[in-house]
């Protein structure tokens, strides 16, 4: 048994080995069970394809899609690397810029009430209106998908972003006031601690989000990207490749996604604990 | 007028203190006159709602007084705040969800010019000394409530206050801890000469823990009396089963029930 401290962790073997089995329990069923429903699905999608007949150019069978994922991953690829650069920057880019703009709002709150409006005016308008405006404005290259995905993704941040930095516990405050913090440290040490939950449940939503946009600005004018090979596989019919490309862009995405819950949970341990 | 003596910690004339809200005005303090001489040990006694967080909040600047003066340490409560000389213990413990029980402990030397202050204490012994080693790097949320408060007190005298101001800081704990960490403030305030406001609603901490213990009274929150406490320094938990306390618990009692 380890040194005892009084009034502290005491070492208990059997009961940290019936805590680690669980966490290990919990960790397989969280792996196990999406498994098993894709499995399923899987499964189903395959055999509706057979029991109803339905030819290849509408919808293709499991089968062919994994065929071409195999057979054809050099040009998936070569497709996939520019839309994963501009979602990643255009999610770098668009949630940087929330976080200033957030940070300037609470700063000072008149710039809020001038300027929040607006961001709703622009954030209403649908991306795919945007697209043609951006592709006009910044020409034929990544820039204006990258700044699409941006535009996308600021929003979201920039509400849960002001949120978080202004929703503080007044008796935080009041501890910090008697301490003589200076509204710097008030910032630093109580409103962004504060702020980081509201700031990765947004962008847990941007990391999907960020490549919708990327995806939607390629349609309006690209020969390369997982945007523009959706559009060719759609004009000649190849529903096998158009499905599989979608599969490729939903893993690019989910996997971007699962980096950032990875980043969350190791920077939230205070947060993610008490929830599980 | 009176002038503030020198050796007052806290002087109050005529001190009042009114929050207007959508529902009318409410007077939570009305001509509150009160010297606090240094180093001395005073407790706060009287019905919910008397005042008696409001006013330990206007003597650590949390809140202006609307009518009346006071002095603190010798100047206003803003001037003693920004030198550092106030610790204040609330009545919710307050800590910081994100920061593990030391780091909230050293909080107060991070921030307000706290790396310089000459009578800062270490927060390891300061956890040691509310009973909490071991505890260092455990988070807010894997402690109890009481042991949240003790991590508050921690924190509360790592900058070495000269002034202590405590709102209910035993509330929420069990008989025997309680006694415990009375008995260990009182030590606390002998050895480091810290004047001590403290609030609280029992009626036996407030007799064994205070030199003076005043009374306040309800709607409008006014001082009802100042009973100076006899029993000799320094303190035992035994001194609670003598007659002489018993007395003076039973006054308490009477004054308390017509506040
Ligand atoms: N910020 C505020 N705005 C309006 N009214 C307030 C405010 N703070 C306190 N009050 C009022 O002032 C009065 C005194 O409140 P205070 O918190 O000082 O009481 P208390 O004696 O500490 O009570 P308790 O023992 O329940 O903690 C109450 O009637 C309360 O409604
Ligand atoms: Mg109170």
């Amino acid at each position: 048994m380890a040194a005892q401290v009084p009034g502290a962790f005491v070492a208990d073997t059997e009961a940290a080995a019936r805590y680690r089995a669980r966490r290990r329990y919990l960790a397989g069923r969280r792996i196990l069970l999406p498994v098993v429903a894709v499995l399923v699905l899987l499964f189903a999608w395959s055999e509706s394809i057979k029991l109803f007949d339905i030819k290849p150019f509408i919808a293709p069978s499991p089968q062919a899609v994994a065929a071409v994922l195999y057979e054809r991953f050099g040009i998936l690829m070569t497709n996939l690397l520019p839309t994963a650069i501009e979602s990643v920057l255009g999610f770098a880019l668009g949630n940087l810029a929330a976080i200033v703009v957030a940070t300037v709002f609470v700063w000072r709150k008149t710039v809020e009430e001038a300027m929040f409006p607006v961001a709703v005016m622009i954030n209403s308008i649908p991306v795919v209106a945007k697209a043609p405006i951006l592709v006009l404005l910044l020409g034929n290259g990544m820039e204006p998908k990258i700044a699409v995905a941006a535009i996308i993704c600021f929003f979201p941040t920039l509400v849960n972003m002001t949120r978080g930095l202004r929703d503080v516990r007044p008796e935080q405050i009041e501890l910090m006031h008697v301490l003589s913090a200076s509204p710097g440290e008030v910032f630093l040490r109580i409103r962004v601690p504060n702020a980081l939950p509201y700031l990765f449940s947004a962008l847990k939503i941007a990391a999907s989000t960020a490549v919708i946009g990327a995806i939607v600005g390629e349609w309006i004018g690209s020969t390369q990207g997982i945007g523009a090979l959706i559009l060719q596989a759609t004009f000649n019919f190849d529903s096998p490749l158009l499905y599989a490309t979608i599969v490729v862009g939903s893993i690019f995405s989910a996997a971007f996604f699962g980096v950032i819950s990875l980043v969350e949970r190791r920077m939230l341990r205070w947060h993610t604990a008490h929830k599980e | 007028m009176k002038q503030p003596l020198p050796e007052a910690a806290v002087f109050c004339e005529g001190v009042g203190v009114r929050f207007t809200t959508e529902r009318g005005t409410v007077t939570a303090l009305e001509n509150i006159d009160l010297t606090i001489p240094r180093g001395s040990f005073l407790t706060l006694l009287g019905p919910s709602g008397c005042g008696k967080s409001t006013l330990l909040r206007v003597m650590a600047d949390l809140i202006a007084p609307t009518g009346g003066r006071i002095t603190v340490l010798g100047g206003t409560p803003a001037a003693a705040r920004l030198k550092r000389e106030i610790g204040f213990v609330f009545q919710d413990p307050a800590l910081l969800p994100w920061r593990t029980v030391l780091d909230n402990v050293t909080l107060p030397l991070e921030v307000g010019g706290g790396k310089a202050l000459p009578g800062a204490r270490a927060p390891k012994e300061l956890l040691e000394l509310v009973g909490l080693a071991g505890w260092e790097n455990a988070f807010p949320h894997e402690l109890s409530g009481g042991m949240r408060q003790r991590v508050a007190i921690a924190r509360a005298l790592v900058s070495g206050p000269r002034l202590l101001l405590m709102d209910e800081p035993f509330g929420a704990l069990d008989e025997i801890t309680r006694d415990r960490l009375n008995e260990e403030l009182l030590q606390l305030w002998e050895t480091t000469g810290t004047t001590i406001v403290f609030v609280t609603h029992s009626i036996y901490e407030a007799a064994f823990l205070g030199q003076q213990v005043l009374l306040l009274a309800a709607r409008p929150g006014r001082v009802r009396e100042l009973v100076p406490v006899t029993l000799p320094m320094p303190r035992h938990l035994s001194q609670r089963e003598t007659p002489e306390f018993t007395t003076l618990a039973g006054h308490l009692r009477r004054v308390l029930e017509t506040c």
